[in-house]
């Protein structure tokens, strides 16, 4: 053991006292705090223009004169997404998801104006986060200061002298993997620099040291990646090539290939393919406007028996209300069903695409993140599922004023004369029946759940991984 | 017997390097094994450090069976390879503690000052980077290393390749002494000036065969056409070139 | 490389001095081609060129495939549809029109934008604003990561590999101690090593554009753009061979050389245009979208509330040639409908063109800054060439705008001279005609 803490200390010492070590190291920390920094400003800003933006759409709602209800159901609301707090490290998929919704009666809209959609176009690696760094850029100065670790011993012949003062050659590579390892740490340090202001941000500790623990199997993988090619080749130039050309096909060419190879054996039909069989569907439960609609003679039936009245212009409740609650209810059951359907074919798409880490850690890491960050599509999907029940409550709620407040008569006869008019109305405090929204990301357990694949992953390449490093070391020979 | 060699046979890459050679170094005694490129000298010093074990025959440290714990062997050997050249980003007291307590030895810096005494290297020196060294220099500190390691034995790989005739005399004075305090050294060298003035013992080695063994006071007596042929049959073999 | 050919090599060279630059080539050439490290980097290449050319093929293919099927689809709903309406009003409120636009013939190479816009958008006459950002995108987590399209694996990796294939140009010789016995057999050592590299560099160019210009021809891409692609692909490979050369010939440890070029990279593929981005869209504010979707809405639902007259006068403002519209004396007339929809579109029309105009002028700026990231300028290039760039898209926003302007201009004076419906008429409605 103190060998091997020796072998790490005379790595550092080495690393210390060699410039290109210390370049890259530098370049990378100037990087990833500058990123940081950005990173931390822009979602603080973005934070507080969805906030505000969410109270005012609130308070606009809330503040609409009396009306007749159903003029609210179509007046509709807003619904901003804040970012989660540890989006100021990892935003995941944000940049090309949209941010904000419009709520309204019988319609699921789409979320809108991704930020990517109007930001001046570099493409895909151009949104540098600190995520994206300890991904892309890390390993590389991973390899930049490990390659050299074990074949700068063979080239300068000191590893048969070394062997032969009884040191084995698992003890040589657990001080370098050592020294690595620990080098991989520091370069993690601003992230819990950046996580403890998620935490002041509202996140929980286990998040931060969940994404903390992500990033350190993801380096030590690349450690033993790095010292499993300085340990088997000869030469110092074949370990960097061979290290190089393995981090640019596994963190550029690789996540490509695999969206592509995704999205043709997963494809997932477009919005417009889909939303014309679901019109057609939703044309069959009828249409909440017209208490006529033959769809709807079933429900006029019942209540009319249910009551023992002959007219519905008898009945306690106002029709018209009852009939749009009534359509709301059908119509968005068929919405969320499509929507359900939607999000699944979406995730199978995932899936698919989180299989494909197998074949590159960077993918499984970059899901992994994204989703201890609550920044995934998981956390996308749940945005929506929360808009939806937003939606249906106020609509459902407004159309329960409806029934409830605004007599019949007054409701027919609304379009006789300017009185009538003013009549069928009900009161502005009744719009009470909007809640107040804050998108939250869920539970972290919830969140390290839903990653587990990509977590299983991710051991299984650094078991993999520090398992043929273990074999090497026992056959290493001057 | 310090090092003992016993009707060593080794196969490297399907090839056979050492067909069947025996001799022994002693305790206080210099043993050069002399040979042209290939013939199979640093193949016989990696066998007694437990690189390359023998496919019959054995090699013994101590008088132990190097294969049965090579461990204990490498303990008490120190080796040099030929192109000894220690870590270039440490100076000569860095490298010295650096390497010491790796071998679990520890010395205060006056014993290590004591030790580059002991080669005669410039005091002025010490403080340099060994970058900047000379093969020359470089080898002085491993031997320094080596001494305060106090290894019973020292293996030799081509000390004296790439010194200047003077470094070579002063290199040979320090192996000479550290003998005369009780050392084992085994030297492989083509240097055949430099082997017969230093070495107790001379083998001559060629493919993989000890063709003769000569005592010090033998050494006049060396045939020179055995010598000349030594050298100049393994040039036509470039297997064994290949192989050693 | 192993020691006898360069010997070969050198005693060629003693014995004709004189001997012609094609010899030197085809020499050269033959002992590039036996470089089993060169051949593996082609073989690659090759590969992942065609890997990417084939994925671009499939997605024009589907993207195909599904305008075919809406059109279709879009067909059949408006035949059917066209039973159940009375009055022109609920045939305009209830009709949609499917809007396209059709991936080019060079759209395999570059799918750009059209991941991240719309490129389909079935309208309705309603106030086009609240419409026309609806986004019919795919997957975000696949968009996130981006598709590996010929644009990005020519403009990102293949500097790559160009690094990788020529860093050690000179290192690996010097390792080999055959450096200066190469140099001095050569007599002409930079063309020696110039050669060396453009041969390198030429096999990638011809490995990476061989699949490009077979696809070309699969799908029937013009000449002219294709030429004009591969220029711009070997003026680009000809750049970084050029930066790796001169590079390679520092005097300095292969992995100072590496790593050098690798900070180059990255500086011109990553940190340029992260910066340039994040400077661009501080400088450049554009409007919020959900400003312009609140303002639209806000003013269509006041209109409900607001006198007739008021709305109306806001729309005659706008279009004169209808001031003389009588309206109908009942609860609800549809004329007056379709006007406040209108007033929506021109209230938030201010923030609709700042939004297009700042998109351009982001799109205009961020097309100068690449000429500091190379990578960029050419997956800008090859994007302009196949129409998926910002501009194309932005044309499309312009095509469907058109479009929802000739639907107005066919439903006015059906509504505002108070036409009677006629059923027989739907099928004179402007078809949209998919932009060149």
């Amino acid at each position: 053991m103190k060998q091997v803490l020796l072998i790490a200390a005379g790595e550092w010492r080495y690393w210390l006292r060699s410039q290109l070590a210390l370049g890259g190291a530098l370049i990378f920390l100037v990087l990833i705090v500058a990123t940081s920094l950005l990173n931390n400003l822009r979602m603080e800003a973005e934070k507080q223009t969805r906030t505000r933006q969410q109270t005012e759409a609130e308070e606009t709602f809330l503040s609409q004169p009396d009306r007749h209800p159903h003029r609210m159901v179509h007046y509709g609301h807003y619904l901003f997404r804040a970012p989660a707090p540890l989006a100021l490290l990892d935003p995941g998929i944000d940049a090309v998801t949209g941010q904000a919704i419009f709520l309204e009666g019988h319609r699921q809209n789409t979320v809108m104006f991704a930020e990517s959609a109007a930001s001046a176009d570099f493409g895909g690696l151009s949104w540098l986060s600190p995520a994206l760094i300890y991904q892309l850029f890390a390993p590389l100065v991973i390899i930049l200061l490990g390659h050299g670790s074990v074949v700068r011993e063979r080239e300068t012949a000191m590893l048969a002298p070394l062997l032969a003062m009884g040191i084995s050659g698992r003890t040589l590579i657990a001080g370098k993997a050592l020294a690595l390892l620990s080098f991989a740490v520091c370069l993690l340090l601003p992230l819990v620099a950046g996580g403890a202001m998620a935490l002041a941000g509202g996140e929980t500790l286990i998040a931060l040291l969940s994404l903390f623990g992500a990033y350190c199997v993801y380096l030590a993988l690349w450690v033993a990646l790095t010292l499993l090619a300085s340990t088997t080749f000869k030469k110092h130039s074949t370990v960097l090539a061979v290290t190089t050309a393995l981090w640019f096909g596994f963190s550029l060419v690789l996540p490509a290939v695999a969206v592509d190879l995704a999205s043709n054996s997963e494809p997932v039909a477009g919005k417009i393919e889909t939303d014309l069989a679901m019109l057609a569907d939703s044309r069959k439960v009828g249409d909440g406007h017209n208490a006529n609609d033959p769809a709807l003679q079933q429900l006029r039936a019942d209540l009319l028996e249910k009551h023992s009245v002959e007219r519905i212009e008898d009945l306690p409740v106002n029709f018209r209300g009852i009939v749009a609650m009534e359509a709301e209810q059908k119509l968005t059951k068929v919405l969320n069903d499509y929507a359900a359907s939607r999000m699944a074919a979406e995730r199978r798409q995932e899936k698919r695409l989180i299989d494909y880490g197998w074949l590159t850690p960077v993918l499984a890491v970059a899901f992994l993140s994204r989703s201890i960050a609550g920044t995934d599509l998981a956390h996308y999907h749940r945005f929506q599922r929360a808009a939806e029940a937003v939606r249906f409550a106020f609509v459902q709620g407004l159309n329960r004023v409806h029934v409830e407040k605004l007599s019949y008569q007054d409701d027919i006869n609304r379009n006789k004369n300017e009185a009538a008019w003013q009549r069928a109305r009900v009161d502005a405090s009744n719009w009470q029946v909007l809640d107040t929204f804050q998108f939250r990301t869920a539970g972290i357990s919830q969140r390290i759940q839903h990653a587990s694949s990509s977590i299983r992953i991710l051991l299984a390449w650094l078991t993999v991984m520090f398992g043929i490093l273990f074999w090497c070391g026992g056959k290493i020979k001057p | 017997m310090k090092l003992q060699a016993d009707s060593l046979h080794i196969m490297r890459s399907g090839q056979e390097v050492l067909s069947g050679i025996s001799f022994s170094v002693d305790s206080g005694e210099i043993y050069a094994l002399l040979g042209g490129n290939g013939a199979g000298k640093s193949t016989t010093l990696l066998s007694f450090l437990g690189f390359l074990p023998p496919s019959s025959g054995r090699v013994c440290v101590n008088g132990n069976d190097v294969e049965s714990d090579i461990a204990l062997a490498r303990k008490v050997i120190a080796y040099l390879p030929e192109s000894v050249s220690l870590y270039g980003h440490l100076n000569a007291y860095e490298n010295i503690d650096y390497l010491l307590q790796l071998s679990g030895v520890s010395a205060s810096g006056e014993k290590i000052n004591t030790a580059l005494d002991q080669v005669s290297l410039m005091p002025a020196a010490r403080q340099r980077k060994l970058r900047d060294y000379s093969k020359g220099m470089r080898q002085r500190v491993a031997i320094a290393l080596a001494i305060l390691r106090d290894t019973d034995i020292l293996l030799l790989d081509e000390p004296s390749s790439g010194l200047d005739p003077g470094a070579i005399d002063e290199f040979h004075q320090i192996v000479r002494n550290l003998a005369d305090n009780g050392k084992a050294i085994l030297m492989v060298t083509h240097d055949v000036y430099g082997a017969c003035q230093v070495a107790d013992k001379i083998g001559l080695l060629h493919n993989g065969k000890l063709v003769g063994e000569y005592a010090a006071t033998e050494q006049a007596h060396i045939d020179t056409e055995t010598v000349h042929k030594a050298f100049s049959s393994t040039a036509d073999s470039p297997a064994h070139a290949l192989s050693a | 490389m192993a020691d006898s050919d360069v010997w070969n090599i050198v005693l060629v060279w003693r014995q004709d001095k004189t001997m012609s630059a094609f010899n030197a080539l085809i020499r050269e050439a033959k002992f590039t081609a036996r470089d089993r490290t060169v051949g593996f980097w082609m073989a690659v290449v090759l590969g992942l060129s065609s890997m990417s050319v084939g994925f671009g093929l499939i997605e024009v293919e589907r993207q195909n495939t599904t305008i075919q099927n809406l059109i279709h689809a879009d067909q059949q709903d408006r035949s059917g549809g066209f039973e159940k309406f009375e009055d022109w009003g609920s045939a305009a409120y209830y009709s949609f029109h499917l809007t396209y636009d059709p991936p080019s013939d060079f759209a395999y190479a570059a799918m750009g934008q059209r991941d991240a816009q719309p490129w389909k958008h079935r309208i309705r006459m309603l106030a086009l604003e609240g419409q026309i950002y609806e986004r019919d995108a795919g997957n975000p987590s696949m968009a996130q990561i981006g598709r590996f399209d010929f644009a990005f694996f020519a403009a990102f990796i293949i500097p790559l590999v160009l690094i990788m294939l020529l860093y050690d140009l000179r290192t690996s010789e010097l390792g080999a101690g055959r450096h200066d016995l190469l140099e001095a057999a050569t007599g002409q050592p930079f063309c020696f090593w110039l050669l060396r590299a453009c041969l390198r560099a030429g096999g990638l160019f011809l490995c990476l554009i061989a699949p490009l210009i077979i696809a070309g021809i699969i799908a029937g891409t013009t000449a002219s753009k294709l030429a004009l692609a591969s220029l711009w692909i070997f003026a680009y490979t000809a750049l970084w061979t050029l930066l790796c050369f001169s590079i390679s010939a520092w005097r300095k440890p292969g992995a100072v050389i590496l790593m050098t070029l690798i900070t180059i990279w990255i500086s011109a593929a990553v940190i340029l245009p992260a910066a340039g981005r994040l400077a661009i869209d501080k400088l450049v504010p554009v409007p919020s979208g959900a400003d312009i979707l609140m303002l639209q809405r806000e003013t269509v639902n006041d209109a409900w509330d607001l006198p007739r007259q008021a709305t109306m006068d806001a729309f005659f403002s706008r279009h004169p040639e209808w001031s003389d519209y009588e309206p109908v004396k009942s609860a609800f007339e549809w004329p007056w409908y379709y006007a406040f929809q209108h007033v929506g579109d021109q209230q938030a029309e201010h923030l609709s063109t700042a939004y297009r105009d700042g998109r351009l002028q982001r799109a205009r700026i961020a097309a100068l800054l690449s000429l500091l990231a190379p990578p960029s300028l050419l997956e800008r290039s090859l994007q302009s060439l196949a129409n998926t760039d910002l501009h194309s898209s932005i044309r499309y926003e312009a095509g469907v705008r058109t479009y929802h302007a000739a639907l107005r201009a066919y439903y006015y004076p059906k509504f505002f001279r108070n036409a009677p419906f006629d059923k027989s008429l739907l099928k004179n409605l402007p078809k949209f005609e998919p932009g060149q």
